[in-house]
Order: C-alpha cells, then structure tokens, then sequence
C-alpha cells in the first residue's frame, strides 16, 4: 500500500519525476566515476608491479626507477650481495639505453632494455624466443613496425652517436629472436631487450658493470619491507623502493586526480541529496491537505513518513540505476581521454570498475536519499490536522 | 644529463667562517659558487652563504666544495608540478667535470631578435650543423605540452558532465518553483491579466533568479579558485595558478545559467497560464 502510494506521488507529476530521476542519474554517475577514478589508478598501478612477483625496485640513491640517467656501479658485487638478503629468491638487473637501428634511409630510435633473459619482468614474449645469445634482441610491435623487421632478420644497432665525427659507437648487428609486449612501456614505444652484457659492453666503459635499475623478487611470506630495509643497510648507494612505496609514490605524484576525484564526487552527492530533498518536500507540500486527510481518517504517522521516504528512495534508486549504466559509458570515454598520455603503460588504466567500490557509491547516494526524504516526512507527519484541514478549505 | 648530480648535504661544520667568506662577493671568492632552488634550501636547512660538497655518485667519498650564492625561485612551469626533485646551478664546466661529460652540453638555447630572425637563424644553424638539429622553441613547446593537452581534454570532458548534471538540476528547480506559483497565476488570470503578460512576469522572474543564481556561483567559483590555488600551490610547491576565472568562464557560465532559467521559466509559465484558473486553485 505504502509504495502504491509513493508510485501513484511520483506518476502525478511525471515530467518533474523524469527530470528528478535524470538530475540523479548524472550525479550518481558522476560519482560512480570519481569513485572508479580515486581507486582505479592505485588498484592499477600496484597490480602492474605486483607482476611476476616483483616486490621491491632498486635505483640509484635518492631517484625512482628511470626517473633520471643515473646508474647503480658494481652492479655484480650488488646483485650478489641482495641475493644473500633472507627472503629475497631472484634479483633481476636491468640497465636501460638508447639504441639507434641504422640500415635504413633513417635511423630508427628506440629503448633498450639490458636484461637476464632468465629473471626478467620487463617484457612478456608474445612469439619467439628469448635474448638468450650475446646478439640477440626481441621487439615490441612499434619497433618492428617501424623497421620492417620480422623475427629471424638481422639489424645493424648502435648505442651512442659521436656528433664531432658523425659516427655511431657500441655498433653490432643483432638477430631479432623475438616479438614481446614490454610490460611498463606503452603498446607505442619502440623497445628492444637485449642481454644486460651486450648492453654493457655496447655502451663502453660509461656502462661496464653498471644497472639503472634492479627488480627485487621475495619470498610470499616474507615481508618485502624487511628485505627493502636489509637492501638499503647492505648498498648504501641505492635507494629500494617496495611496491606500496612506489604506489604511494605514484599517489603522491597523482594526487591532483584523487583529490579532484573526491572534490567531485562530494559534490555529486550534495546535488543529488539537494534534488531528491527539493522534489519531495515540493511534493509535500502540494499534498498537506491531502496527507491531513490521511491522518485524519486514521492513517498513522509511521505510515505517512514510510510513504515519503520510499518516495526520496525511489527517484535515488532509479536515478543510481540509470547513473550506473550512464557512469560506465562515461568511465570509458573519459579513461581513453587519460590514456593519451605520453608513454603511458598499457596495463594502467585511470578508471577502474570494481563492483564493490561502485556499489558502496551507489548505496551512499541511496542513503542521501532516504535521508533527503526524512526531514519533509517529519515535517508531514508533525502537521496539525484540524489546522491544516481548514487552512486549506478556506484556501 | 649522463649522470645524477647528488648534493651530498655534508654542510661544512665552521658557519662562522662561510659567513666570513659571504662578506667576499662571489667574482672575489676563491671558492666556486652555485645557486640552489627554494626547495631545496628549505629541505636541508640551507642558506647563502653555506658551503655544500658536489659529487657526481652518492657517498663519493671526494667532491667539490662550493658556496651557495643564490637561493632561486623555480618558474611556474606545469611541465614540472608532479617532479620533486631539487635543482642546483652550478658554473657549466665544473658540471662537465664533475660528471666527467668533457666538453660536451646537452643542448643551446639561442636568444633571437625574433620574427623572420629566428627563422632565418634557424636555417643557418641546420644548414651547417652535423650531429644536432636545431628546433623553434614553438614547436618544443607543443611536442612538451601533449601531456597538458590530455589533461586539458579531460577537464573539458568533466565540465561537460559538471554542465549536463547543474543544467538538469537548474531546470528542475526552476520548474518547481515557477510551478509554486499556481495561485498566484491562478489570482493574476481571474483579475483578468492576460496570459502573454502571466508568462512574461513568470519568465522574468525565473530569469532573476537564475541571474542571481550564477552571480552567487562566480563569487563562489574566485572562493573556491582561490582555495584551489592555495592548496596545489602548498603541495606542488609552485607558484603555478590551477584555477582561473577567466571573464570568458563568467560569460560563459551566466549566459547557460539565464539561457536554462529563461527557458524552464517559460516552459512553466506557459504550462500554468494554458491551465483554467479555477483547476490551477485545485477547484
């Protein structure tokens, strides 16, 4: 009976419904999407590291991974010395360049990774095989796109250009082995990875025995934050960085969206709470004599206010409704908006639709809406019936 | 830049005698002299005056010991806001040597008279250089700008949202209060005023309130800006404004506001003065 009556209130006046409802529904997928926007970068960005069960990155003092062209020395007496750290099962050296692929009317400039085929978690090979051989490369798409070049051909690369003679340095022709998809790179970049001792040797004594980076793998139950802390206290020289540091890191960088996010999606909510208050007690007040009526037959207050708030819930759950379906769509446009941004991962994505995270938003919005109905269901029930009734006889 | 070019904060112990040495000016001082940024000057404690050690590797054991003669306000570049990093000038060749670069710099910036100038410059530079290129600052600034071009789409694409949601908000809230009005039309047409005179009145009362409505939200839009700018400016540590209320944004936003009030006014209003008056009385 109750709703009968909230659906027969809502239907009377079906434009103002309509509209109401469609005044939520872009509120509630609003906040639908500043909720995906807030945790999807940090769910995304953790899980890009989290992968192949990296748990620590370790750079040069003082910087983040490939923040600057600063390299770790005695790379080889530190890949020994964290390996002997307890809990840590696998240190992965990687020392990045820039390689120059000659033979064609331009050279083709691309990034090169220096890895140990055997523990890498840089790229994951999509055809082929690894860089197993002194001269061997595999490729991203981009770079064989722009090369021509196909697994089993051969490439003239160069890693420096002395501008004085006009020459290139560290030269030799590799045979590409591989094609792969290059984890923290984007599906643009053109990228090889090649073995860390050819990349070393090419780059001549700048780079002998030398890493710009080094991935940390530890066992699942040991912490990661200890084995960061021991890695720190054996190589003074380096700064380790577990994956939650980097997320925070990461966070602190971002927080421009997380905090825009938040202002957003608060505001979303005090429109939507605004509407659904405005329209009910708009309502309310069209119906005093009516609701005078009811209670002066016999209907109870309990029942008036039921009837009011499931009002207030009704246009929040059908505008929630609706907002969800709306905020999917919008999620997506503006997610591909954000993914234009220059040597973006692949893998990270700025909008992330996580069931639970969209459904405490959506219940959040309901909740504003039972509570948008309550103060004008108080205010209706409170009415002096005798009052009332002759104030609007009389007019 | 090859290598990482560490401040090893080891500040000299004797201040007072690095405030001895300020008393020289720097072209005086035996001593080679750097400039540090705001930042970093605030982080570690440093003042003019104070002597630092440079070094191209962190815990090198040998550097170089400097002066500090200018502590430097970074530009409100927005290519730098999410960089924390530090900033040190230092004289060209003692980088080179400390970083062991020879001589050797990573690009040139050359001042033109501009115009045709720098064109023409431009040409010269290409036509005789081998092993570099030389590029107009224009055309550096768009390949630099692609991030803030993304950012720039993302915020127009929210404001639309932000438009759509406080239109559809505006428009109903217009309705229902020119549909509060029924009794008053209802009075006004039973005293015989005419319809067209019933929906003028409405229509420019909704236009009132939607007037005042926006010229609320631009006072409240420079609060909030200049809340905006406060904050980001303290957590970015820039001098870079992130809000700007431009008088094409108050245009544009009391021009949609009065656009919207105008038209849920008239909607309303000729809704209400079509209805008999005794029906509008509830009769």
């Amino acid at each position: 009976m109750r709703f009968q009556l909230a659906a027969l209130s809502l239907r009377r006046h079906a434009s103002r419904t309509i509209l109401a409802v469609l005044g939520v529904a872009v509120s509630a997928a609003m906040l639908l999407d500043m909720v995906m926007l807030a945790t999807g970068m940090r769910q995304s960005f953790a899980s890009l590291l989290g992968r192949n069960g990296f748990t620590i990155r370790v750079s040069p003092r003082g910087t983040l991974p490939f923040d600057t062209e600063a390299t770790i020395a005695q790379a080889r007496d530190a890949t020994v010395a964290m390996r002997r750290i307890a809990g840590v099962t696998a240190v992965a050296p990687v020392l990045g360049a820039t390689i120059h692929v000659l033979g064609g009317p331009n050279p083709v400039t691309a990034f090169a990774l220096g890895v140990d085929p055997a523990v890498q978690g840089d790229y994951e090979l999509l055809e082929g095989r690894d860089p197993m051989a002194e001269n061997a490369l595999v490729a991203s798409d981009a770079l064989l796109r722009a090369t021509g070049a196909r697994i089993g051909d051969t490439l003239d690369v160069a890693i420096g250009f002395d501008p004085q003679t006009r020459t290139y340095t560290g030269r030799r022709r590799v045979t590409v082995t591989g094609r792969a998809r290059f984890t923290y790179l984007s599906a643009e970049d053109r990228a090889a990875a090649l073995r860390l001792a050819s990349v070393q040797a090419m780059g001549g004594a700048d780079r002998t025995d030398r890493v710009s980076l080094f991935m940390v793998r530890t066992a699942p139950n040991a912490d990661p934050e200890v084995a960061r802390l021991a890695i720190e206290r054996a190589l003074p020289r380096v700064t380790a960085l577990s994956t939650a540091g980097a997320v925070a890191e990461a966070e602190r960088r971002l927080s421009y969206f997380r905090q825009l996010a938040f202002i957003l999606g608060a505001v979303s909510l005090v429109v939507g709470f605004l509407l659904v208050t405005t329209i009910v007690t708009v309502s309310v007040n069209e119906r005093i004599g009516e609701i005078a009526i009811m209670r002066a037959i016999g209907v109870s207050r309990s029942h008036v206010v039921h009837q009011i708030v499931i009002e207030g819930i009704g246009l929040s759950v059908a505008g929630a409704v609706a907002g969800l379906i709306l905020g999917v769509f919008t999620a997506r446009y503006l997610n591909s908006i954000l993914r234009g941004f220059p040597g973006l991962p692949d893998a990270i994505d700025f909008f992330l639709f996580q069931p639970n995270s969209a459904l405490r938003a959506l219940a959040l919005l309901v909740a504003s809406g039972i509570a948008a109905g309550i103060y004008p269901a108080w205010r209706a029930a409170s009415l002096p019936i005798s009052a009332t009734l002759r104030e609007e006889a009389v007019g | 830049m090859r290598a990482l070019l560490v401040l090893a904060t080891a500040l000299l112990p004797a201040r007072a005698r690095a405030q001895r040495i300020d008393s020289i000016p720097p072209w005086q001082s035996a001593i080679r002299t750097i400039a540090i940024d705001e930042r970093l000057a605030t982080d570690a404690g440093l003042r003019v005056g104070d002597r630092v050690a440079l070094a191209a590797e962190p815990g090198q054991a040998i550097g170089d010991t400097v002066r500090i003669v200018a502590i430097v306000r970074r530009r409100a570049d927005p290519s730098e806001v999410a960089r924390s990093e530090y900033r040190v000038r230092t004289h060209l060749d003692q980088l080179q040597r400390i970083i062991g670069y020879g001589d050797r710099v990573d690009r040139y910036a050359i001042a033109t008279a501009g115009g045709a100038a720098a064109d023409s410059a431009l040409r010269r530079i290409n036509a005789v250089a081998f092993g570099f290129r030389a590029y107009p600052s224009r055309e550096i600034a768009v390949e630099t700008s692609k991030t803030f071009l993304v950012v720039s789409r993302f915020h127009r694409a929210i404001g639309m949202i932000t438009i759509v949601a406080s239109a559809t908000f505006l428009l109903c809230i217009m309705l229902l209060k020119v549909d509060e009005r029924r009794r008053d039309v209802a009075a006004m047409r039973l005293m015989g005023i005419s319809r067209a005179t019933v929906v003028r009145t409405v229509v420019l009362e909704s236009s009132f309130v939607a007037l005042l409505g926006s010229l609320f939200g631009v006072g409240l839009g420079f609060v909030t800006s200049a809340f905006v700018n406060a904050h980001y400016q303290a957590v970015y540590r820039t001098p870079l404004r992130f809000a700007i209320i431009t008088p094409d944004t108050v245009a544009y936003s009391v021009l949609l506001s009065l656009v919207l009030g105008i038209g849920a006014g008239a909607l309303a209003a000729r809704r209400l003065a079509g209805t008999p008056p005794l029906t509008l009385f509830g009769r």
